[in-house]
């Protein structure tokens, strides 16, 4: 079993930790420093969250996406025909981000995330996922006043995402990961978003995962088994259902089980995840499952956030212990 | 007042530059909360006497006591505490309440604020209320085993709330619930407790709702159990007057329907509002169409609020001119 993260870590600490981030960023936007500084305080909080996640334990850690304004936003506003417009809420978070709008073609014209990816395995001492935001959510969540068809904006953002992937693999990626939220809001579009994940992950050797978090599979399942991913990361505390739902076909994948509540601050015991990761085994050997927060850690405190990945590691370990 | 396209407000107003100032400097602890109380005072006069100068006719206190409208509560109950920071969006971040026990009424929230805006005019001033499903769906829950149970008990402390405000004389009582469009599935849950604070009140009740799937959600939106319903127009074309006019039960609710977008610094035109005030009009008769802005006012200057609501009063009155709507002298 692994241990791992879903995508984005919080930005800043709190007191008395200093919100450096925070704080750089407003300096920048007063123009009193520039974007090499700027740049150069995203990298040192870079450094910390990767410390964090490797001093919590995690066996496969991310970036963190310490530059990422949103979930979406960071890669599409850096394709060719995209403008960026204002806030919109977040799903069901009560967080917004800003809304892309495709006004032309969609144009991968170079790397996005490859300096970031870059960075991060050369710093940390544990493989680096590079996250991707998958093609179907980027188009669900901008406005299209170009293509006038929802299924030609999602295939164009998977081209686009191909690419980026493509270029991952490339810098030395063994992991690409795409997160999909909306599919799980509107799954009678499953045959137009299987079509996108296979041209996002075409010609992608990395292991390939897919995580689909805020809802349950019942409608995805188990159709979502013929996409060619090696892992399906899945949200068990919004979708608790989930563990009923994969009981009615078998289960073919690694399964990234997101079991760890992201989106409230109560602490869950360590019996708790034992008892969680003994339920997933009637479905999924240990040796076949990822264990993760149920979706990216941004909607915590970042010390809850921290605590809560040192508490999944030793439910991790302990389960290893007891269960095999 | 005749009671046609009787104009209001949403709820918050912009604060002074010297309220702003003060309450930073409250926060680093070198003002003292009387200090502070009486800058909230002065800037309530300021926003009840442009209200009262725009010829405003169901008026709001501004809300310059409250900083973010679910931490104003939670920072009063004793089951409640102020968590760490999270992001809202950008650069932004909030300190995010946690439910840490069981949910109980304090005393007297809003009342001796409402007390002193009422003072001050002869005009109705709204009693307004964070609503029991945003006050726990935007907090941290770390004591209750469902969420049904926190906002069922959130909601009695709501209505024990509402209820002294009604005592003080409030005639208006809002319920804000801006987090309930966001999961169909909870609908049912949020006009549960929204009954459980209006019902048989003794004051005309209002719920304010924004940013959703409106469509998906509508019918239950139509049926909360409240008289009227306060939603954004501007800002969505006035879209929603088609799913008014599409309810198939009829809509038999008072609509609060804002004509001034919120979000946008610049002030609409006399012309557009008056269309848009003319559109609600198709679907609705003047006596049960209230005017008032999409939203809270305090994301805007001062001025720009001002010069809304100008444009809206403005507006507002010659659509009654051109239709005959002011009654009889």
């Amino acid at each position: 079993m692994l241990t791992t993260v879903v995508g984005n870590y919080p930005k800043i600490p709190n007191r008395p930790r200093p919100a450096r981030l925070r704080n750089a960023i407003n300096r920048f936007d007063r123009g009193e420093i520039s974007a090499e500084e700027l740049r150069a305080v995203e990298d040192d909080v870079t450094r910390e969250v990767i410390d964090e996640q490797v001093e919590a334990g995690l066996d496969l850690i991310t970036d963190g996406q310490i530059r990422w304004e949103d979930e979406q936003t960071y890669v599409a506003r850096r394709l060719g025909g995209v403008s960026i417009n204002g806030l919109i809420r977040f799903f069901d978070a009560n967080t917004y981000f800003r809304e892309p709008v495709v006004e032309g073609p969609l144009v991968w014209s170079g790397p996005i995330t490859v300096t970031d990816f870059r960075f991060a395995a050369g710093y940390s001492p544990r493989p680096v996922k590079a996250v991707l935001p998958g093609p179907y959510t980027l188009a669900r969540l901008s406005r299209d006043e170009h293509y006038h068809s929802l299924e030609k904006c999602v295939m164009a953002y998977a081209e686009a995402l191909n690419q980026e992937a493509l270029a991952l693999q490339e810098a030395g990626a063994a992991f690409i990961q795409l997160n999909e939220p909306a599919i799980v809001k509107h799954k009678t579009d499953l045959p137009l978003f299987q079509r996108a994940i296979e041209r996002t992950l075409e010609g992608v050797t990395a292991e390939r995962a897919l995580y689909l978090y805020f809802g349950d599979v019942d409608g995805l399942y188990p159709q979502v088994l013929d996409l060619p991913i090696d892992v399906l990361g899945l949200d068990f505390v919004t979708g608790a259902r989930n563990l009923e739902v994969l009981k009615t076909a078998p289960f073919t994948k690694t399964l990234g089980l997101g079991l760890v509540d992201a989106r409230n601050t109560k602490m869950e015991s360590v019996e708790q995840i034992v008892e969680g990761l003994q339920r997933v085994q009637e479905i999924v050997s240990l040796d076949r499952v990822h264990l993760s927060p149920s979706c990216g850690l941004e909607f915590l405190p970042r010390e809850v956030a921290q605590a809560k990945l040192v508490r999944m590691v030793e439910g991790a370990r302990r389960a290893q212990e007891v269960l095999v | 007042m005749s009671n046609a396209l009787l104009t209001t407000s949403v709820g918050s107003f912009p604060k002074p530059a010297y309220l702003q100032q003060a309450r930073n400097q409250h926060a680093a602890g070198r003002l003292s909360r009387e200090e502070l109380a009486e800058l909230e005072r002065r800037a309530t006069r300021e926003v009840i006497a442009l209200q009262e100068e725009l010829g405003i006719d169901i008026l709001v206190h501004g809300e310059m006591e409250r900083g973010d409208m679910v931490a104003f509560f939670a920072e009063q109950l004793d089951s409640m505490k102020i968590g760490g920071l999270v992001r809202s969006y950008g650069n932004r971040y909030y300190h995010k309440p946690v439910i840490t026990g069981k949910l109980r009424w304090p005393g007297a929230m809003t009342v001796e604020m409402w007390r002193f805006a009422q003072g001050l005019t002869d005009k109705p001033v709204k009693g307004v209320l964070t609503g029991p499903y945003t006050m726990v769906d935007w907090s941290f829950d770390e004591y209750y085993d469902s969420r049904r149970e926190a906002v069922l008990d959130m909601a009695r402390v709501v209505r024990r709330e509402a209820e002294e405000l009604v005592k003080a004389g409030a005639r208006f009582v809002q319920v804000d619930e801006p987090a309930a469009s966001t999961r169909p599935e909870e609908m049912e849950l949020v006009s549960e407790a929204l009954g459980i604070v209006t019902q048989g009140l003794g004051a005309k009740t209002i719920t304010h709702i924004c940013y959703g799937d409106f469509a998906r959600v509508f019918h239950q939106i139509a049926n909360l159990p409240v008289d009227q319903l306060d939603l954004e127009m501007a800002n969505s074309d006035y879209d929603l007057l088609h799913l008014i006019r599409q309810h198939k039960d009829g809509f038999h609710k008072e609509l609060a329907m804002g004509v001034v977008d919120v979000h946008s610094h610049a002030a609409e035109t006399v012309e557009e509002v008056k269309a848009g005030i003319k559109k609600g009009l198709e679907v609705l008769p003047p006596e049960r169409l209230y005017i008032d802005p999409d939203c809270g006012l305090k994301t805007r200057t001062w001025q720009e609020a001002e010069a809304k609501l100008r444009v809206m009063v403005q507006a507002v009155r010659e659509v009654k001119q051109e239709l005959g709507l002011n009654g009889h002298p």
